[in-house]
């Protein structure tokens, strides 16, 4: 019984809304805990789900579940410290929200069906609403009513382009359950005319989601208004989970022989928001704000790397995974910032390696990570990519893109020198006399407990070790998925 | 022999053209509530075979399309007695001019398009294309909030369109999977947007433009 795996934490989210706040929390954990042991039991033992029409367990899908259900396990422990630390009006609707977006993002990964995919992916957008709004200010009622408008016009796009791939069927005189797998099996005798058309709106639709540019512009405020421990879900595995109804159709286009068609397309949005973050995020003035630019850079690099194919998209899947591990932990040490800074903007942080160095260790390991430095995976995934990219001859994009990696690194690594070693003047003492520098004890009414640090070590070591030793089960599930798409080590 | 289908959605391309020189909410409310009824309905009148479970489907969606949703929006913004006023950022006129370009424009396009499945019905594909872009018009050309809804729901109207009458693959479990999403969706919109209006005492996203580079 497959299905149990999103319909579990469905029910404690619906309890979570009315239970008091400490159970809520506890239940939080707990469904963490009880999902990513599912999880690995699906890993192993790919059972069969009982609605096989609408469910699957495919390769691609496994890899984002286990992603998905680690960062959600990390994720719940330090939300349950972080509660802790902030007085949230109304937790119950926070945690009965992360765990019915954890149980919808549970179901886009299960999905095989295109419709419930796309009801999956619509439903990810209104479990996560509440979550941007927590924190009720004006700010984040804008950041939200952005997002569901600009999400749920995407997502509209999506279902014109679905709609258009069952039209693929019917002109092509085809019939087949209306299945990602079955229309995979049945690619060449669909409509081209029709399949590339709905290609290109569901592209745009799940696109939007994704973060690619220039749909990407509810991203930053959605991230930088939410909470830490929610951006970190959001860019973590939200974005993934839109990526793979992208990967999905790709793989119908690949075996229908139109590859090429798909893959250029992939290829132009995934450079356009590459440059976007790198125009962005020069001039970023606050963290959170600068890490979600970085997320629609790493989404930018995902989709380049699939539409390059070969050697690339197998790049594409390793910065995926790792873009999940490391962005996440990113967000949560954002989140400890906020707790000690009180502020999101950069000027007024600094001197962080003093003030909180386990924090410190775990934001500057990340960036060094999600810039694309060894040993972690994105320098691999990256390091395929560009490979990739010169053996099949795009050598014009490969210099933009590489072009664009070094501006972002510029960008990132001078805001995170300001936050780390720049003097930190604290703003209530600055009133009274601008030149004066905070003492460098007690500054910081923030106390860096075990919890609020560790879930972060944890991502960034399992990245780590990831780029060193892939399990084998692993590795034959990321060389399954990229062979669907042409993709491989070769 | 004019077929009762092309009757009902000429009357919903009129409606269309309404709706881009209606000034107030209300009257807009109305016009999207008649494209929902129309657009769940037409099922009946086209050819796929209706068995007792698709009649219970259409019927529902009928309700919640063309009656819940419209009638509770029209019921917030009595309650919350907020501005009637679309708020356009392009003027009547010119939306005016714009819809009658986008129907001679959708016409031209269904004809292009050739769908044997529907091809005894005139105005189904036509009349689909100009209820997306009219969504998507209002999305872009009115600052008012509950307008911007209003023209979301009208393009899930058209999408509902090209979805039960281009194709017979599309199963009546998704179209309700679609209808509880949409019904979701307004609703989560209209939470938010009734703390837009708590917020700001108004419902112009003028107001919502602190958040930019």
């Amino acid at each position: 019984m497959v299905e149990i795996i999103f319909l579990a934490p469905f029910v404690t989210g619906i309890l979570a809304f009315f239970l008091p706040k400490a159970i809520g929390r506890q239940l939080l954990v707990g469904t963490g805990a009880i999902h990513l042991i599912l999880s690995l039991l699906l890993w192993k033992n790919r059972s069969v789900p009982i609605f096989e029409n609408y469910f699957a367990v495919t390769p691609e899908g496994l890899l984002s579940l286990l992603v998905i259900s680690l960062l959600f396990f990390l994720i719940s422990i330090y939300t349950m410290a972080y509660l802790k630390e902030t007085d949230l009006k109304s937790e119950n609707i926070f945690t009965g929200s992360m765990l019915l977006f954890l149980s919808t993002m549970t179901m886009v990964t299960l999905s095989d069906h295109i419709m419930v995919m796309w009801i999956a992916i619509e439903a990810t957008t209104l479990a996560s609403a509440p979550l941007i709004y927590t924190y009720r200010t004006s700010a984040s009622l804008e950041a939200t009513w952005k997002y569901l408008l600009i999400c749920s016009v995407g997502i509209a796009m999506a279902l014109l382009g679905t709609v258009l791939i069952t039209l693929a069927m019917d002109v092509g005189n085809v019939d087949a359950p209306l299945s990602f797998s079955a229309l995979t099996g049945v690619a060449k005798d669909l409509d081209p005319m029709w399949l590339k058309a709905g290609f290109v709106f569901i592209l745009v639709g799940y696109g939007t989601k994704m973060g690619l540019a220039p749909m990407h512009t509810w991203l930053p405020d959605a991230h930088s208004e939410a909470p830490s421990p929610a951006s970190a879900l959001l860019s973590g595995v939200l974005l993934n989970c839109a990526y793979l109804g992208i990967f999905k159709t790709h793989k119908i286009m690949h075996a229908a022989g139109l590859g090429d068609f798909s893959g250029t397309i992939l290829i132009v949005f995934g450079l356009m928001s590459i440059l976007a973050a790198a125009t962005f995020i020069l001039k970023q003035k606050e963290y959170k704000r600068m890490l979600a630019y970085s997320s629609i850079e790493n989404m930018g690099i995902i989709a380049f790397g699939t539409g390059i194919g070969g050697l690339a998209a197998y790049g594409a899947v390793i910065c995926m995974i790792h873009h999940s591990l490391i962005k996440s932990s990113l967000f949560l040490s954002s989140g400890n910032m906020l707790l000690g800074y009180k502020d999101r903007l950069i000027e007024n942080t600094g001197d962080m390696a003093a003030r909180m160095p386990k924090t410190f260790v775990a934001f500057f390991a990340g960036f060094a990570g999600i810039s694309g430095f060894p040993p972690f995976g994105i320098f691999i995934g990256e390091l395929f990519i560009i490979v990739g990219a010169f053996k099949t001859g795009h050598y014009v994009a490969a210099g933009i893109f590489i072009l664009s990696m070094c501006f972002i690194f510029a960008g990132f690594a001078n805001q995170v020198m300001k936050i780390s070693f720049a003097d930190f003047i604290n703003k209530d003492d600055a009133n009274t006399d601008p030149k004066k520098i905070a003492d460098p004890a007690g500054t910081i009414p923030f106390k860096e407990k075990a919890s609020l640090v560790w879930p972060q070590y944890i991502l960034l070591l399992t990245s780590l070790i990831l780029c060193f030793f892939i399990p084998d089960t692993l590795y034959q599930a990321i060389i399954e998925a990229v062979t669907a798409i042409g993709g491989g080590i070769k | 022999m004019i077929h009762p289908v092309d009757t009902l959605l000429s009357l919903v391309l009129l409606s269309v053209l309404f709706s881009f020189g209606t000034s107030r909410l209300p009257g807009l409310i109305k016009v999207v509530a008649f494209q929902g009824v129309v657009a769940s309905m037409v099922p009946f009148f086209i050819g796929h075979d209706m068995s007792a479970g698709g009649v219970v489907f259409t019927v529902a969606t009928l309700l919640i399309r063309g009656i819940i949703i419209p009638l509770c929006i029209y019921l917030a913004i009595k309650k919350v007695a907020i501005r009637r006023e679309v708020e356009p950022i392009v003027g009547y006129h010119a939306s005016i001019l714009f819809g009658l370009g986008l129907i001679v424009g959708a016409t031209y396009v269904s004809r292009q398009l050739n769908l044997p499945a529907i091809s005894q019905y005139l105005l189904v594909t036509p009349t689909a294309v100009a209820l997306l872009v009219t969504g998507m018009f209002f999305l872009i050309a009115r600052r008012n909030a509950i307008a911007m809804v209003l023209g979301y729901i009208m393009m899930e109207n058209g999408i509902y369109l090209v979805g039960t009458t281009f194709s017979s693959h599309v199963r009546h479990i998704v179209e309700f999977g679609i209808l509880l999403d949409v019904l979701a969706g307004v609703m989560i919109m209209g939470i938010i947007l009734q703390n837009i209006n708590k917020t700001f005492d108004d419902v112009d996203t003028a107001l919502l433009r602190t958040l930019k580079e």
